[in-house]
């Protein structure tokens, strides 16, 4: 293996979040694109969204040994004992918990259309749906 | 008072759609004076907050008074500047106008979905004052969210063919907000902050981060997510459909509202969040913005040229003035920005006119398409706003549209910029083409038109028509402050 692949390789595999995150986000686009069945295109969404997820709460992450942000009440008392690098990013697991919400309602929304597509036209594949419209 | 103004602003339409399904568990029939009370209210307030800005100048709001050491940027910032409250203005005069409008045609919508309906939409506006006052990019996506979940339902609310129509809009919608959230994920990586003052801030104080992959990676998810929100040209596909099967009482308010509406939160970020105003390094991506508008004015209106359909066709004709609109924003010098400001708020106006027109003839004359409208001969009120609203779409003295694109041709001429000029101008003949046609089937030679008219139209419709036609002139005539007023715009956001 020639040097240059090896040293990206090797870049890559220090950040396998990235990774996953790439090929979560890949599966989703690529269930969501080629699936004509609606409830599987909400499926491949799904993932779509959640891959984007992942990338948030892993930039979270720090170097070493970091815990979760719970502050004593001595911390409380004395502000300058606590050591920011010591703890996660919470910032991201705030806005995780945001976006997790907006994906909830989203698919709550999604999955009441498609049943009321379901209702209507008695079938989930969306060429068939447009074949009776027609 | 002055202070809490933004937030009241808010909850004003969020309280009320809160309370119309309690409300309307026990009486139907007031949800309809309660929501349109509480968006009329919305409107004085509105106003109030515009002249109140215009003395006192931008006010940052730290929401729910989170703010350390009396810093917003810290907790969730809202801005309420110039730009913010006239758009506000605009938002709330539109929509208690959309829901006036919309009382006469509510026997299209079935009688159990009153309810949902006003609290949808009271929904929809608080979401999009949301958006408006935003001041970090991830309330934007929470807000776009919000927004854009009362559309789908709204869109689908017709049932029948809507139903899919709302589903592709859904599917698409989502791919947007999602990669809009890939792009705030970039940015939050690179900058470690979400609030746009600071991120300027950071860019003004180190323009080569501007240059770094994960900024770059971020814009491109980051407007492409807009993109697809605010139907530019090659992501529009979503539109012309949901706009099209949408209600007649609705298409009004969401042609009206939701991609202006985007296109403002694209102009935020790119102004007050990447400092594209004072920095060169964002040249290319609002050149690329500028280059996309084109193509979207050019493909909008040729594309609007070919429809039958009449709401398909108005459809098409928002596409490419989203695109002119670009066009004026990336010019990067004030008289093309406060054209293209300007010419936002007549774009909202002019679409919202069209669509009440189309669904007035709709509702009146059974006339869905160019064939049909001889009918609309029955309708001389239809027919003279018709006009008005179309002298404007094409641009012609002394409409509001004629101003707006007058002052961006100027600032695309100021800045040497003659493809674009030339973009503008191929666009307003294709929309004259496409208007002409309309009139040539209204006033030109046809076989006796049947009696097809449903009895008069109703005072609400004609209100609307009326008022906005009006509206489209007045602004006209009122341009010199009013484009003195989006210059002052221009200079906040750096130009």
């Amino acid at each position: 293996m020639s040097e240059p692949i090896q040293v990206a390789l090797n870049e890559a595999l220090e950040r396998p979040n990235l990774i996953a995150f790439v090929v979560l986000f890949l599966c989703g686009f690529f269930v969501m694109t080629t699936n004509s069945n609606m409830i599987k295109k909400l499926i491949g969404i799904y993932l779509l969204q959640t891959s984007v997820l992942l990338l948030l709460v892993t930039i979270g992450v720090k170097q070493g040994e970091t815990s979760v942000p719970i502050l004593t009440t001595d911390h409380i008392k004395s502000p300058e004992t606590i050591v920011p690098a010591d703890y996660v990013n919470p910032l991201p697991h705030v806005l995780t918990l945001t976006a997790i919400v907006v994906q909830v309602a989203t698919l709550g929304v999604s999955l009441a259309l498609v049943a009321a597509i379901y209702r209507k036209y008695g079938s989930l594949d969306e060429n068939e749906v447009l074949q009776k419209i027609e | 008072m002055r202070d809490h103004l933004p937030v009241i602003l808010f909850l004003v339409p969020f309280a009320t759609a809160i309370c119309l399904p309690m409300v309307g568990l026990k009486a139907r029939t007031w949800c309809r004076p309660l929501a349109l009370a509480s968006l009329v209210v919305m409107f004085v307030l509105a106003i109030v907050n515009l002249l109140l800005v215009q003395e006192h100048g931008k006010q940052s709001y730290g929401l729910a008074g989170w703010m350390p050491g009396g810093d917003p940027t810290l907790g969730i910032e809202w801005v309420n500047d110039h730009l913010a409250s006239a758009m506000l203005v605009a938002i709330s005069f539109l929509a208690p106008l959309c829901l006036l409008y919309s009382g006469s045609l509510t026997p299209t919508i079935e009688k159990h979905r009153v309810v949902p309906y006003y609290t949808l939409i009271l929904l929809l506006i608080s979401a999009l004052t949301g958006i408006v006052f935003a001041g970090d990019i991830f309330n934007v996506f929470v807000f776009l969210e919000v927004a854009a979940l009362s559309a789908y339902a709204l869109v689908a609310l017709a049932g029948g063919r809507a139903l899919i129509a709302a589903f592709r809009y859904l599917i698409l919608g989502t791919l947007g907000s999602t990669f809009y959230l890939l792009g705030v994920v970039f940015f939050y990586a690179t900058t470690g902050t979400l609030n746009m003052a600071e991120m300027n801030q950071q860019f003004i104080a180190s323009p080569e981060l501007l240059h770094s992959k994960a900024v770059v990676g971020g814009m491109t998810f980051l407007f492409l997510g807009l993109g697809i929100k605010m139907a530019l040209f090659p992501l529009h596909a979503w539109l012309p459909g949901a706009y099209t099967r949408a209600p007649d009482a609705i298409s009004p308010l969401l042609a009206g509202l939701m991609t202006k509406v985007a296109l403002y939160g694209c102009v935020r970020i790119l102004f007050w969040g990447l400092a594209a105003g004072k920095l060169l390094e964002p040249v290319p991506a609002l050149t690329l913005l500028g280059r996309l508008g084109m193509l979207a004015a050019l493909a909008g209106s040729l594309l609007a040229l070919a429809q039958q359909e009449l709401k398909r066709m108005f459809a098409y004709g928002g596409i490419s003035h989203i695109g002119l609109i670009l066009i004026g924003v990336s010019q990067t010098n004030q008289t093309a920005f406060a054209g293209s400001m300007f010419y936002l708020m007549n774009d909202a106006i002019m679409q919202a006119g069209l669509f009440f027109i189309a669904g007035a003839a709709i509702l009146h004359h059974e006339a869905r398409t160019v064939t049909d409208l001889p009918r609309l001969r029955q309708s001389p009120w239809l027919v003279a706003a018709f006009i008005v609203l179309a002298l404007s779409m094409i641009g012609i003295p002394p409409t509001g549209g004629f101003f707006g694109k007058w002052h961006i041709i100027l600032g695309a001429l100021e800045a040497e910029n003659y493809l674009a000029t030339t973009a503008i101008v191929v666009s307003t003949l294709l929309t004259m083409a496409y208007f002409q046609r309309l009139f040539l089937r209204i006033f030109g030679h046809s076989e006796v038109v049947p009696d097809s008219a449903k009895g008069p139209l109703a005072l609400p419709v004609k209100l609307a028509v009326g008022l906005t036609a009006m509206l489209v002139v007045v602004l006209g005539l009122c341009s010199g402050p009013l484009i003195g007023f989006f210059r002052l715009t221009a200079s906040a956001a750096g130009l």
